[in-house]
């Protein structure tokens, strides 16, 4: 047997391979219909074959750098990546997710830093007006009490549309930044963290103590639940993955990142969920002119809400 | 050559569940770019339907809850875009498509979801440093992935490393047949000279192949000088007198090797080739 006499020989399938990689690559799997389908692994696991012995069948190095490509090109068709996967994903964020998050350590952390640093910042704002001069200079303070400076009557549905659109894009970016920047050894999640606690908590200490103060919470009670967790848990999963690289577990830096980053991303993405609510509540309901207790009462129900998700979920056993 | 271990770099084999090794090259920053700036365009055109979609619809009336759907839709293809098209396109963007890139998961397997969108929302850290005057409207310098992808072997960027993914290249190349030169009178003439147990080694079977292949795209004194390393111990081990022709020498050789019968030597020391040819094709 010659080697041009086998090359004449396989030729021909290696070809039929290459079309029906390429049908597979324009996705159409459908319309090829079953036959076509099996024939391409057929013709694959020959090409495998070919590859294998390519040494011992003497195949010059052309050839047998064009079976890699050929092998790889296929290996790529038949494996595929998997779909969304909705039933898993449930399974992930009503069992799994709220146990994890009740026994993760670094969510309490970062929990007990935002709610410590922006009760220290609130206080502190309420007591010294120079504090917050200090931190947020006096045209940032007088723009905040100019918006708040008519009391809230409502506005155009429409307009709330395009606000809650706003909200989704800028909170949540914030969120999902926070979350990349706890790459970095945990120290930008860290760093973002202490930041929005101390500015937030000093907007809201300030806001306490001018006249505006009334149409003000009767802003931000509404969505603060969602909104303030949400920040909390994004600022959570970014640490996990910093904080993974420095204490490793026993494992090498890389495996102890991969590791935590499937822990984190599910966390990220209740964070992401929360931001999509509160910017719901924070464009439609906030500004209406639903009276406050309306407002309240649906800010304790997501309290209460969030509660029950990760204790009262977290807790339960299988 | 693939045989040969000597590749070091940007090449990662792969043990399929078939059991074959084969080799994938590795995609590098500068193979990455011209994807990744693909799929910036194809961002910037949405963002401007998106825009025009926004405004379209405040002229006409329904003001603000079209900007809000365009925001959202926006939110969405700025964080996700990646994410969604390599779950949903088996590893690749618009732009990886076109220019035959593929994520891949470390061990050759296909990417899930949970990669696909990690690697993508971390791409925001392996941006940094950001000039300009706000992170949203930064232009982003990739210093920091560019870093990373330099300090492992594999280029991987940071959102890589956590997602345990890499990029690689899906080479095609077109099958070439064996050089035709070996089929030219004065080679099969010539072939009669060679000792009958002419056999020459694995290595130096590769070694002819690449040099046939190439042969013509140098002149003929070149030619000349290049096979004459190779001929002139041939020739003293076949017995040839030493002003043959080195290229006509290995050209024959080749044409032995790969296109005239088998000795039967080799054939008898086990290569059964015409079986394994059918079984490839059952």
């Amino acid at each position: 047997m010659k080697v041009s006499q086998l090359l004449e020989r396989r030729r021909e399938q290696w070809r039929d391979l290459e079309l029906l990689c390429q049908e597979l690559e324009d996705r159409r799997i459908r319309k090829m219909g079953g036959e076509a389908v099996s024939r391409f692994a057929a013709l694959y696991r020959a090409a495998c074959a070919d590859l294998a012995l390519a040494d011992a069948y003497r195949l010059p190095p052309d050839t047998v750098q064009y079976l890699h490509h050929l092998v790889g090109r296929s290996h790529n068709q038949l494996y595929r990546s998997q779909l969304f996967r909705w039933r898993e994903w449930a399974h992930e964020l009503f069992d799994v997710l709220p146990k994890r998050l009740l026994h993760d350590r670094v969510l309490w952390l970062a929990f007990a830093i935002f709610w410590g640093i922006f009760g220290l910042s609130l206080m502190l704002a309420y007591s010294s007006r120079s504090y917050v001069v200090e931190l947020l200079g006096e045209s940032t303070l007088a723009h905040l009490q100019e918006s708040f400076a008519k009391p809230i009557v409502g506005r155009d549905p429409n307009a709330s549309g395009a606000m809650a659109g706003f909200y989704v894009i800028h909170n949540a970016g914030i969120g999902l930044r926070c979350f990349a920047a706890g790459l970095l050894l945990g120290i930008g999640g860290l760093f973002a963290t202490v930041f929005n606690a101390v500015q937030i908590g000093a907007i809201f200490g300030y806001m306490l103590t001018v006249s505006e103060r009334d149409n003000f919470l009767n802003f931000v009670t509404a969505h603060g639940p969602f909104e303030l967790t949400a920040v909390v848990l994004s600022a959570a999963a970014g640490m996990r993955l910093g904080f993974s690289l420095v204490a490793t577990g026993g494992m090498t830096r890389m495996a102890a990142l991969q590791a935590a980053s499937t822990q984190a991303v599910p966390t990220m993405g209740a964070a992401v969920v929360l931001f999509c609510l509160a910017a719901m509540i924070e464009g439609f309901l906030s500004p209406s002119s639903a009276p406050y207790e309306v407002k309240a009462a649906v800010a304790i129900l997501s309290a209460a809400l969030l509660v029950f998700y990760i204790v009262g979920l977290g807790i339960r056993r299988d | 050559m693939l045989n040969s271990p000597g590749q070091l770099d940007s090449r990662i084999e792969i043990v399929t569940p078939e059991n074959i090794a084969f080799q994938y090259v590795l995609a590098g920053p500068f193979r990455r770019l011209p994807a990744f700036l693909i799929d910036c365009a194809i961002r910037a055109v949405a963002l401007l339907a998106l825009f025009l979609f926004g405004t379209l619809t405040s002229i006409v009336g329904a003001t603000g809850f079209g900007l809000g759907m365009a925001l959202v839709v926006w939110f969405v293809l700025s964080w996700f875009y990646g994410g969604i098209f390599e779950t949903l396109w088996n590893g690749q963007t618009p732009g990886k498509r076109l220019f035959n890139l593929r994520v891949l998961s470390l061990d050759g397997q296909p990417i899930n979801a949970l990669q696909a969108v990690l690697r993508n929302v971390l791409r925001d850290a392996d941006a940094l440093p950001i000039i300009g005057f706000s992170v949203e409207f930064g232009l982003p310098l990739y210093i920091l992935g560019l870093t990373v992808m330099a300090a492992n072997d594999r280029f991987q960027r940071l959102g890589d490393l956590a997602a345990g993914t890499i990029v690689v290249v899906e080479q095609r190349s077109k099958l070439r047949g064996l050089a035709a030169i070996a089929q030219q009178p004065e080679v099969i003439q010539f072939s009669q000279n060679l000792p009958v147990n002419a056999v020459i080694s694995r290595a130096l079977t590769s070694a002819l192949a690449v040099y046939v292949t190439r042969r013509e795209l140098f002149s003929a004194p070149r030619r000349w000088e290049i096979a004459r390393t190779l001929a002139e111990p041939l020739c003293q081990r076949f017995g040839l007198p030493a002003d043959t022709n080195p290229d006509l020498l290995l050209c024959t050789l080749y044409y032995r090797t790969f296109i005239a019968d088998r000795p039967a030597s080799e054939e008898r020391a086990g290569i059964a080739l015409p079986e394994l040819a059918k079984a490839g094709e059952a």
